[in-house]
């Protein structure tokens, strides 16, 4: 008899087993259904715009666009501009009161 | 109110890994967020200091030369001037320094005109760039002709107004000193 549908087969048991969640995934999941994350993105965008962090990097991006070329610029390449620069620019005071939020979730996550 | 299990779980170092694995996760989206908005100002230029900085990096350039030309300094402008300490001073100041509204280093003597496309010309002013300047603009944009009749139309009435309250006033605006519109 003809296959009437061409599908790929379905995955074995066994194979699912071996994709168990890490810790740091099941964290993850937690944050983002209780809508923690979202919270905790908004307060750590609005302290990074209110300490020139965002300006900072912005300015960085400018820079990186004029001497590359408007139209040679992508996406890609900026996020490599800023990533080590932005990590390290972050105020320490910004930083303590995210990690203070996240630690009070972990731990009312783990309960 | 910490219970000693907390405690435990708290002091680890998997826990502190944690936070920061999330911390970065946080950073990472952000950075991201941040490079999609600059690409897009990029791309659509909207940025409006983007073409007036090479042409504003020319003018300075040729005022630096103009400045380190010692022979310039006396004739261009017909007059040496000389002060009580017997320094001679430039025609055009020759100090660079940051801008305070865009961060550029500026030469001194062209700062002026920097500040007038920098923070707009009066009638051309134009607000930095941000989202919601350019929702703004672009809610403005999508066919309501209309709004930006009815902002003219306002400044008019209020001119209006202010005539007619002269008029009350009397003598004191009788020099021409209020401007028809």
């Amino acid at each position: 008899m003809r296959k009437s549908v061409n599908r790929p087969p379905t995955p074995d048991v066994a194979e699912n087993q071996e994709k168990e969640p890490t810790l740091q995934e099941l964290i993850n999941i937690e944050l983002i259904e209780s809508g923690e994350k979202e919270r905790l993105m908004e307060l750590l965008r609005e302290r990074l715009i209110e300490c020139g962090w965002k300006d900072e990097m912005k300015a960085l991006c400018r820079a990186f666009i004029k001497k590359k070329g408007r139209n040679n610029v992508t996406v890609d390449d900026l996020v490599h501009v800023m990533t080590p620069k932005g990590r390290a620019s972050v105020p320490d005071s910004v930083k303590a009161e995210l990690l203070q939020r996240i630690r009070t979730f972990l731990v009312s996550a783990a309960l | 109110m910490s219970l000693p299990n907390e405690e435990n779980a708290m002091s680890s170092s998997p826990d502190a890994q944690l936070s920061s694995h999330v911390f970065g996760d946080l950073l990472d989206s952000i950075i991201v967020d941040v490079a999609s908005e600059c690409h897009r100002i990029a791309k659509l230029g909207l940025d409006r200091n983007f073409e007036e900085e090479e042409e504003e990096l020319r003018l300075s350039a040729q005022a630096r030369v103009r400045v380190a030309d010692p022979s310039n300094s006396g004739e261009a402008n017909g007059k040496y001037v000389v002060d009580i300490f017997g320094q001679n001073h430039p025609s055009v100041a020759s100090e660079v320094f940051e801008c305070m509204n865009c961060g550029r280093s500026i030469v001194a003597g062209r700062f002026a005109p920097h500040l007038e496309k920098c923070m707009g010309k009066g009638r051309k002013a134009r607000l930095k760039v941000t989202r919601s300047s350019t929702a703004a603009q672009t809610r403005n944009s999508r066919g309501n002709p209309a709004s930006t009749y009815s902002a003219y139309s306002n400044s008019n009435s209020t001119n209006r107004l202010s005539n007619g309250a002269s008029a009350v006033a009397g003598e004191e605006y009788s020099n021409g000193a209020l401007e028809e519109p």
